[in-house]
């Protein structure tokens, strides 16, 4: 088959564009480490939460140094706790499940977001930088109150952050 | 419209769409530059990002 120059340059720039996508998406799983949110964690009685030792008393726990696991409970129509309280510079593992119905969990304007699920444990570690409050809104329909649905994310400095409780 | 009217007549390889090349790479430096915009400064840019 004959082609003509001019098309074989723009199909080489095609096919040079599409390994471009699958690098840069391999560049930001591999040296950037971003991770998608995977289903590996156990399912719970979405009906039982309150005899889970996570999800009975929801709660931003410290469980390293600089490491923080919040135990996040989205429900018709509140997130809780409410505030989310968490130190800069340090790297958070939020656990967030459903006692009712699907709702989304999106710490709005950035890349943390997650499907939440009744029965499921959705798990996302993110780092924390700069102090500052972020919005969490739900962003999956849970019913006449979805549009309410909505939380804070606080990012304390910190040299002023304090655990409330600590045991 | 008649077919008489053929001044010159080219085969294949001389036909060169210089118009189309041009537009199309216009469309691929559009595409790079939106590529790399999203990807690098609005995606990457945007922490807090789910690492784990």
């Amino acid at each position: 088959m004959h082609i003509h120059n001019y098309e074989k340059i723009w199909l080489v720039l095609a096919m040079i564009m599409i390994v471009g996508f699958l690098t840069t998406v391999t560049y930001g799983a591999t040296a950037v480490g971003i991770e998608m949110i995977s289903d590996d964690e156990d399912t719970i009685d979405p009906g039982a939460l309150d005899e889970d030792p996570r999800f009975a008393e929801p709660r931003v726990e410290q469980v390293g140094e600089n490491e923080y696991e919040a135990y996040v409970v989205a429900q018709q129509y509140i997130f809780s706790p409410d505030p989310i309280e968490v130190p800069a510079n340090s790297t958070v593992t939020f656990y967030v499940t459903s006692p009712d119905v699907i709702h989304g969990f999106q710490v709005a304007g950035t890349n943390a977001n997650t499907m939440v699920i009744p029965g499921e444990v959705a798990k996302l570690t993110v780092e924390t930088e700069e102090p500052g409050e972020h919005g969490i809104v739900c962003n999956e329909y849970c019913g006449s109150g979805h549009h309410v649905m909505e939380g804070k994310l606080i990012i304390h400095p910190e040299d002023e952050f304090e655990m409330e409780d600590d045991e | 419209m008649s077919g008489d009217a053929v001044v010159t007549e080219i085969d294949h390889d001389e036909f060169n769409p210089r118009g189309t090349l041009a537009l199309i790479l216009v469309y691929f430096a559009i595409l790079v530059v939106m590529w790399v915009f999203m990807y690098f400064v609005e995606f990457l840019g945007n922490d807090l990002t789910v690492i784990g």
